[in-house]
Order: structure tokens, then C-alpha cells, then sequence
């Protein structure tokens, strides 16, 4: 399969590389890192879809859904965060200076695997002062217990890329014979190559030290919706449970399969949910989306 | 708890606008009946945990807007469906002429594997209402003539047979999601003429 028929080679992925820039943004210039950022649609919308890749995972792992949601007036952007946040506190906080430095106020978060876990721990991060209008959780989690790694994840720091690369590998592995899942994993192995140690070694640190996310401390947020593949992938079923219990009155978007990479192998699906879950939105302020009648400023 | 593979039954409900698409799905899993009419704009779903042949699986219930053909969502949207569910107004001919429409736009959409069997359900709703203009017979006619469809007459508003739709539509989705399974799972299985014998012979080496 490595030959012809290659995601990172489609024109759909060239033709969103070349017209998104991805940006470089510093915003805690004593650490001199930066956020890569993609932001697609119009700039004129000020509460954007904000989408967090997964540990393993590029910020352009979301280009699908860039490309779709721009295409009907949504404006989205995807995030990847610098490799100098060694905490969930130090993320939320860099994360807050990003929305400051892109002036967004409030915002509307996806986010996959650890991606998803920070999108919940930067609600409660915000919590006197809400930013976060509403959550879409994909294959995700609420307490890094699960990784059962939290005594170990003070030593990742000093670990070489090969051991730190063999953490994330159980998601690189697909048995699937749907060729949607073998072309994203594809597409996700060969992106991660552009991490480095320094990028695995501080994202597991913040995947695998404890903390969990404290339901008290999430009443701003107005929907959530929680995807779930019914196929194989990297998260057992009891974790699955436990976020359904966590969120009793979420909108379940289940899919019939997907892997670890839903958004990337059955994204025209994952985007009908996406839609749905922003549509509610659609007559307020805090829409991500501009309403084609209006004139487009971009 | 069984061991069994956790399942996802996905169910579409179509059907012209204003024949009840929305109150029968919130009927059924919330057991709710609203009088006032809101259109539905583009598609919405529900989930439901239901017991069919002793396990339980999970309902994937889509409602979509009746106005319009739903080529705004596109393929996509009908991917993977299990059951079809084809709603009419008992006390409106017209939305029971429509039927074969959304059934043939059904099938041209989801292009299922095997359209002569897929499973579709056909809700006369509305029953509730003292001037019905389809009598049972001619619907139940409609269903036999295309390969023996279940049929019910149900009100949303009276909770009458809504629950017994339901159920069937999840056992003969269940019975369409199984069959798919052994096409996804083993795409490749080749059996080899002396298959049997190797695991017959319990008793080690045959050289």
C-alpha cells in the first residue's frame, strides 16, 4: 500500500498545504517555542472550531476537516502545541495566551486522545473566566490512570525517541483490513516522523502524569459530544464507559468503525457529526460559522 | 454483559415533511410527543440501548428534514445503514404516494450490497386522526408487492405501536448488520479443499 494511493501524496492534502499557511506562533517568548497553527475560513469569526491532535498526531491530521468546514463558512483551526509545555497547567496557560494572541474569546474545541483530555482540562482551567463554548471529544479520556505509566512519566524527559516512539506505536498499529484505516494510519506514521524527541517526550509526560478531569469544574460549556468507533483502537471499552458516565447528557456520535483516526479514515462521517454538534449554534454570536448572506470579509 | 462485539445499528427514517418523522424517533427513545410542528433542518440523530435476541445494542436513529432530498448531506450519510424506515400520514394520499420515491432514492444513495433484501420498515402514522384516507390494506398491498415489507400503523401522539415498530426495525437491522460483518471481517477467506481434514484429524502429523 505504500506505493500509489497515499494520503499524504492526495490531491485533497497538497491542495490544503498549499493554500492554508501554516503560521508559527510564539507566545511565551521566554521559551522561545512555538504553536503550528492552520486557520481556515473567515477571520472575520471570532468563537472558531479549535481542533487538538492526538499524541501522536500533526496538527494537519485535521485537514479534512479544515477543508470541509471552510468550504460552508465555518472557520477552523488546527493546533499543535510547542514541545516547552511539560505540564496540563503550563499547556492550558500557553493555550490561553494562543486565544489571546489570535484575539478569539470564546471558542469551540475537538479534541482526540490527549487532545481531547486538554480540551476538558482547559475548561477547568477556565473556569472562573469560561472560554470554552462547547466540547467534541473523539476516542478520548478522562484520567491518564489508564496509561498506567504515571511513575515512569518523570523520566521521560531523558528517554531517546526510539524507547519514547515505542509508547505511542500500539496506535500506528492497525489489523484492519479497511483500506480508509490503513490510509490514515499511513498518513499518521508518516507524519509523526516531523516530532521530535523533545515533542514525544513532553507530550507523554502530560499523557501519562496523573490528573483527571474534574466534572465540577465544567458547567460553562454548552454541548458536548462524544465520538466513539465500535471497532479496534487504542482505548479499551471500561474508558469508554467511564466518559459516558462522566457526561450523562452528551450527544453520543458513534461510529461503526474508524480506528484510532476516525477524522482522517471516515471523515465525511465525522464531519455530518461535527456539523450537527456546531449547528446548534447557527443563530448565535457565538457561531463558528458565517452565514452565506452575509458579506464575507476574510 | 455479553462478550459479543458491541453493535451499532444504523436506522434512517425517511419520509415527506410533516408526517411525524421527529415525533416518532422522540417518542420512542424519549418517550415524548410535542403537538407543535418545527420543521427538522438537515438531519438529526438519537441513540437508544435496546435489548434484541438477548443482547444489547445500541440504535443509531437519523431524522431526516422531509423538504428536501437529502443530497446535502450526500453519500456519506446513508453509508452504512442497517434498516430503512419509510413513514407516511394515513390521512394524506399524497405522502403515501411518496413512498416509492424515497425508497428508490434509498436504495440509489446507500447502494446497499444486496437491494432486493434489505431490510425496510413502512410506519403509517398518524392513526390517531379520524379522517384517514389510506386504509390498511392498500399500505399492507404496497409492502407485499415489494418483497414483503413489515408494516405498522402507529401515532406518535398516542404511543400506539411505536415501541413494536422499534423493535422489529432493530431485529431486522441486527439480521442486515451481522450478514455485513462476515463480508467486512474476513474479505480474503479462502477455504482449501483439504481444510477440513487438518482439523478433523485430531491426532498430530498425516505425512
Amino acid at each position: 500500500m505504500r506505493t500509489t494511493n497515499r494520503l499524504i501524496e492526495s490531491s485533497e492534502y497538497v491542495h490544503f498545504r498549499s493554500s492554508v499557511p501554516l503560521r508559527n506562533i510564539c507566545v511565551d517568548n521566554s521559551k522561545g517555542e512555538s504553536w503550528k497553527v492552520y486557520d481556515a475560513g473567515p477571520k472575520i469569526i471570532r468563537s472558531p472550531v479549535i481542533f487538538l491532535p492526538p499524541t501522536c498526531g500533526t496538527a494537519d491530521i485535521y485537514f479534512r476537516q479544515l477543508v470541509y468546514l471552510s468550504s460552508i463558512g465555518y472557520r477552523a483551526i488546527a493546533v499543535e502545541s510547542p514541545c516547552s509545555y511539560w505540564t496540563v497547567n503550563e499547556w492550558c496557560l500557553g493555550f490561553k495566551l494562543l486565544l489571546d494572541h489570535l484575539r478569539l474569546e470564546k471558542v469551540h474545541l475537538f479534541g482526540a486522545s490527549l487532545g481531547g483530555f486538554l480540551a476538558q482540562k482547559f475548561v477547568e482551567f477556565t473556569y472562573q473566566c469560561p472560554r470554552v463554548i462547547s466540547l467534541f471529544l473523539c476516542n478520548t479520556f478522562i484520567d491518564t490512570e489508564i496509561f498506567d505509566l504515571t511513575e515512569t512519566s518523570s523520566l521521560f524527559w531523558l528517554l531517546p525517541t526510539v524507547f519514547l516512539k515505542r509508547l505511542i506505536m500500539p496506535s500506528l498499529i492497525t489489523k484492519s483490513f479497511d483500506p480508509d484505516i490503513i490510509a490514515a494510519v499511513d498518513f499518521v506514521s508518516e507524519r509523526v516522523k516531523s516530532l521530535t524527541q523533545a515533542d514525544f517526550a513532553s507530550r507523554l509526560t502530560i499523557n501519562c502524569s496523573a490528573s483527571r478531569v474534574h466534572i465540577e469544574n465544567m458547567r460553562g460549556v454548552r454541548a458536548i459530544t462524544i465520538m466513539d468507533v465500535f471497532d479496534e483502537y487504542a482505548l479499551s471499552s471500561p474508558i469508554r464507559e467511564e466518559i459516558y458516565e462522566l457526561y450523562p447528557y452528551a450527544k453520543l456520535a458513534q461510529l461503526k468503525n474508524g480506528g484510532n483516526f476516525p477524522y482522517l479514515s471516515k471523515f465525511e462521517e465525522v464531519n455530518i457529526h461535527i456539523n450537527i454538534h456546531l449547528r446548534k449554534f447557527e443563530t448565535e454570536t457565538c457561531s463558528p460559522r458565517l452565514i452565506q448572506t452575509e458579506a464575507v470579509h476574510d | 454483559m455479553s462478550t459479543k462485539k458491541k453493535v451499532l445499528l444504523k436506522v434512517i427514517i425517511l419520509g415527506d415533511s410533516g408526517v411525524g418523522k421527529t415525533s416518532l424517533m422522540n417518542q420512542y427513545v424519549n418517550k415524548k410527543f410535542s403537538g407543535g410542528y418545527k420543521a427538522t433542518i438537515g438531519a438529526d440523530f438519537l441513540t437508544k440501548d435496546v435489548m434484541v435476541d438477548d443482547r444489547i445494542v445500541t440504535m443509531q436513529i437519523w431524522d431526516t428534514a422531509g423538504q428536501e432530498r437529502f443530497q446535502s448531506l450526500g453519500v456519506a450519510f446513508y453509508r452504512g445503514a442497517d434498516c430503512c424506515v419509510l413513514v407516511f400520514d394515513v390521512s394524506l394520499p399524497s405522502t403515501f404516494k411518496s413512498l416509492d420515491s424515497w425508497r428508490d432514492e434509498f436504495l440509489v444513495q446507500a447502494s446497499p450490497r444486496d437491494p432486493e433484501n434489505f431490510p425496510f420498515v413502512v410506519l403509517g402514522n398518524k392513526i390517531d386522526l379520524e379522517n384517514r384516507t389510506i386504509q390498511s390494506k392498500r399500505a399492507q398491498q404496497w409492502c407485499q408487492n415489494k418483497n414483503n415489507i413489515p408494516y405498522f400503523e402507529t401515532s406518535a401522539k398516542e404511543a400506539i405501536n411505536v415501541e413494536q415498530a422499534f423493535q422489529t426495525i432493530a431485529k431486522n437491522a441486527l439480521a442486515q448488520e451481522s450478514d455485513q460483518d462476515i463480508y467486512n471481517e474476513f474479505p480474503d477467506q479462502i477455504k482449501l479443499p483439504g481444510d477440513n481434514k487438518l482439523n478433523n484429524s485430531d491426532a498430530g502429523c498425516s505425512c
